[in-house]
């Protein structure tokens, strides 16, 4: 009752002193406008890159690189090494158990031509496993198949921006191009893939625009082994997302056993997705610790401007106790107001929030997600701040001596 | 029934400890009208803090409504202030962003009593007074004599054992100080009010006076 009564004393303070209350509350309203901004930003880009992710094969896709990344020394064994081959993937394949897909990669740019249209682009030759494990899927025709790697098959399958560049209107299925003078019979075109953070550039482009062939084909042409080829990249894909630590520690284990040195790199998103988090953590943190400050201070001046507020109307609490108004009382109606004043202000936040959001949105072209959630939060953070520092003005106005307070003039 | 025994009163002002009241014996009954008068520093406003309950003697007994609340915590003071005592001030100290009716109000909030029946009673008490018109008003809208009359009103809403009143008409004109003290002659009898006052012209329209002279009662059947 008595707080419901301090609640509609402390909205009618708020309105007879607009100006005061919104100077005081600018550091609160700023802390809370930085702590939407810091999550808002933070749940969007952790949800953007999960879907990205998602859309391009998911977290458990593994890559298998050349050369190790970083700046590794070689030595002569290493130089000498043949890279990763074809039988490397094969090995893959049969001893990593936390392994179930597999697909070597090599691509060179090659001149592709139907009709009077003729371009260098890079061509890919794959395995049929490339399709499932990137999530990329005929939309027409089919895939690579089993039959056309063992056979060697002279077909070749189209990525959308692809098909549409070389055949325009034409319908590309059974089709014939010819592929550094070779001809290839198109049995495919891939499904259109798009994912953008910024509702601008579309981060899967990259998948419309490849031309596959299949990787034996591609060997034959160049005129290497099947056994000795050497490819660019092996993709794989673990069983389970759990055991990821051990899926690459098996594909280490045979590649290891295959090339007697470690010239290869094996990375998956799983432990690139733990690292973006805890980069993300730091990033979080600086500005969940700038939100803080600015708390910290507005709750500081919260706490000011309630001594002087407390100062101000001495007797007036005096004339409360008088009348029977406990200690008790007292403090939790002072207290009441300043959480009342500084939810007000994280209620301000909010929309600074907003503003703080948007612009950082529109400046990186990151995108940006006010939830519930974050909402809530801020506003805990801001009542919180408000509790804290009206603690010491409402024990203060608590402990007031009516005689005193009464003789004050 | 207001009993005071052999009641003291001691500041402690580190070395020169200041004696305000050096055993007072005082006996109130039930509706009268008292004035306490005497010269300044005489002990006079210790001895209305602590009828008031808003100090306690450093010994004695106060026996409030067969209580003895000579030595109760700060917490059981303000219950007992809030239940059983009125006070009405020589500076009204109204709530002045609260409307006339919330100032009468106050003491039942802090009572926790429902808003409806802290309603109806402070009209009730504003009748009382003679201010039943205008409950929705501001004090700074109101004469100074009106204001004296809400702050009565405030008094009374609680149905207190004492209603104690502190240079009420001070800071009034004479006319309106003359029409506050009627107000207190009217309600002598159903309540019991103590008056603190210097001027003797008030304090003979009291039944009885009691005068404080260097914190003892010079004359206690005056």
């Amino acid at each position: 009752m008595i707080l419901f009564e301090s609640i509609l004393d402390g909205i009618k303070d708020i309105k007879d002193h607009l100006g005061r209350t919104l100077l005081q509350l600018v550091g609160i309203i700023l802390g809370a406008g930085s702590i939407v901004a810091t999550f808002s930003l933070s749940v969007a880009g952790k949800a953007a890159s999960m879907e990205y992710y998602r859309l391009s094969g998911g977290i458990q896709k593994i890559f298998i690189w050349n050369q190790p990344t970083g700046k590794v020394t070689l030595d002569a064994k290493a130089l000498a090494s043949k890279g990763l081959t074809w039988r490397d993937a094969v090995a893959v394949q049969r001893d990593a158990k936390e392994i179930d897909l597999v697909s070597p990669v090599s691509s060179q740019p090659m001149i592709v031509r139907y009709r009077e249209i003729e371009k260098t682009r890079g061509v890919m030759g794959v395995m049929p496993a490339y399709s499932p494990m990137n999530d990329v899927h005929a939309a027409r025709g089919r895939f690579i198949t089993d039959n056309d790697i063992q056979t060697g098959a002279r077909v070749v399958v189209f990525g959308s921006e692809r098909a549409a560049e070389f055949f325009s209107t034409d319908d590309p299925i059974g089709k014939t191009v010819t592929i550094n003078g070779t001809g290839y019979q198109v049995v495919g075109v891939m499904e259109e893939k798009y994912f953008s953070f910024d509702h601008k550039r579309n981060v899967l482009r990259w998948m419309n625009r490849q031309i596959y062939i299949p990787i034996t084909t591609y060997f034959i042409r160049k005129g290497e082994t099947l056994e000795r080829g050497r490819v660019d990249m092996i993709n794989a894909r673990m069983i389970d997302v759990k055991k990821h630590e051990e899926a690459v520690d098996q594909i280490r284990k045979v590649l290891l056993r295959e090339h007697g040195v470690k010239d290869f790199e094996v990375m998956s998103r799983v432990a690139n997705l733990k690292r973006n988090e805890q980069n993300n953590r730091m990033y979080d943190m600086t500005f969940m610790i700038c939100g803080i400050i600015s708390l910290l201070v507005g709750g500081i001046v919260v706490m000011n401007i309630q001594l002087a507020s407390f100062n101000e109307r001495v007797r007036e609490v005096g004339t409360r106790k008088a009348v029977g108004a406990s200690p008790a009382q007292i403090f939790g109606q002072f207290l009441a107001e300043s959480v009342l004043v500084s939810v007000f202000g994280g209620f301000l936040g909010l929309f600074v929030g907003k503003v703080f959001t948007d612009a950082i949105a529109a400046l990186t072209r990151d995108p940006a997600i006010i939830t519930a959630d974050t909402i809530v939060k801020a506003l805990i953070f801001a009542a919180g701040t408000g509790l804290v520092f009206g603690m010491y003005p409402a024990l203060r106005a608590s402990r007031l001596n009516p005689i005193e307070a009464l003789r004050t003039e | 029934m207001i009993r005071l025994e052999q009641i003291t009163k001691t500041y402690d002002a580190g070395e020169n400890a200041v004696q305000a009241l050096r055993g007072v014996d005082v006996s109130i009954e039930d509706g009268e009208f008292i004035a306490v008068i005497g010269p300044s520093g005489s002990g006079k406003s210790t001895l209305m803090h602590i009828l008031g309950c808003l100090d306690t003697p450093t010994t004695g007994k106060y026996w409030l409504d067969e209580q003895d609340v000579a030595e109760l915590t700060a917490r059981t003071l303000a219950r007992i202030r809030n239940r059983k005592i009125g006070f009405v001030f020589q500076t009204f100290n109204l709530l002045p962003r609260a409307s006339v009716l919330k100032n009468v109000e106050l003491p039942l909030l802090y009572a926790g009593l429902p808003a409806g029946e802290r309603r109806e009673r402070a009209h009730a008490a504003l009748e009382r007074v003679g201010l039943g018109n205008r409950p929705k008003a501001r004090p700074n809208e109101l004469s100074g004599g009106q204001r004296q009359r809400v702050a009565i009103a405030r008094a009374l809403v609680n149905n207190p054992s004492l209603v104690l009143a502190d240079e009420p008409t001070g800071n009034l004109d004479q006319k309106t100080g003359s029409e506050i003290i009627e107000i207190f002659e009217k309600l002598a009898g159903e309540e019991t009010i103590v008056l603190v006052t210097h001027d003797p012209a008030i304090a003979a329209r009291t039944q009885r006076r009691i005068k404080i002279v260097d914190g003892l009662i010079d004359s206690p059947d005056a």
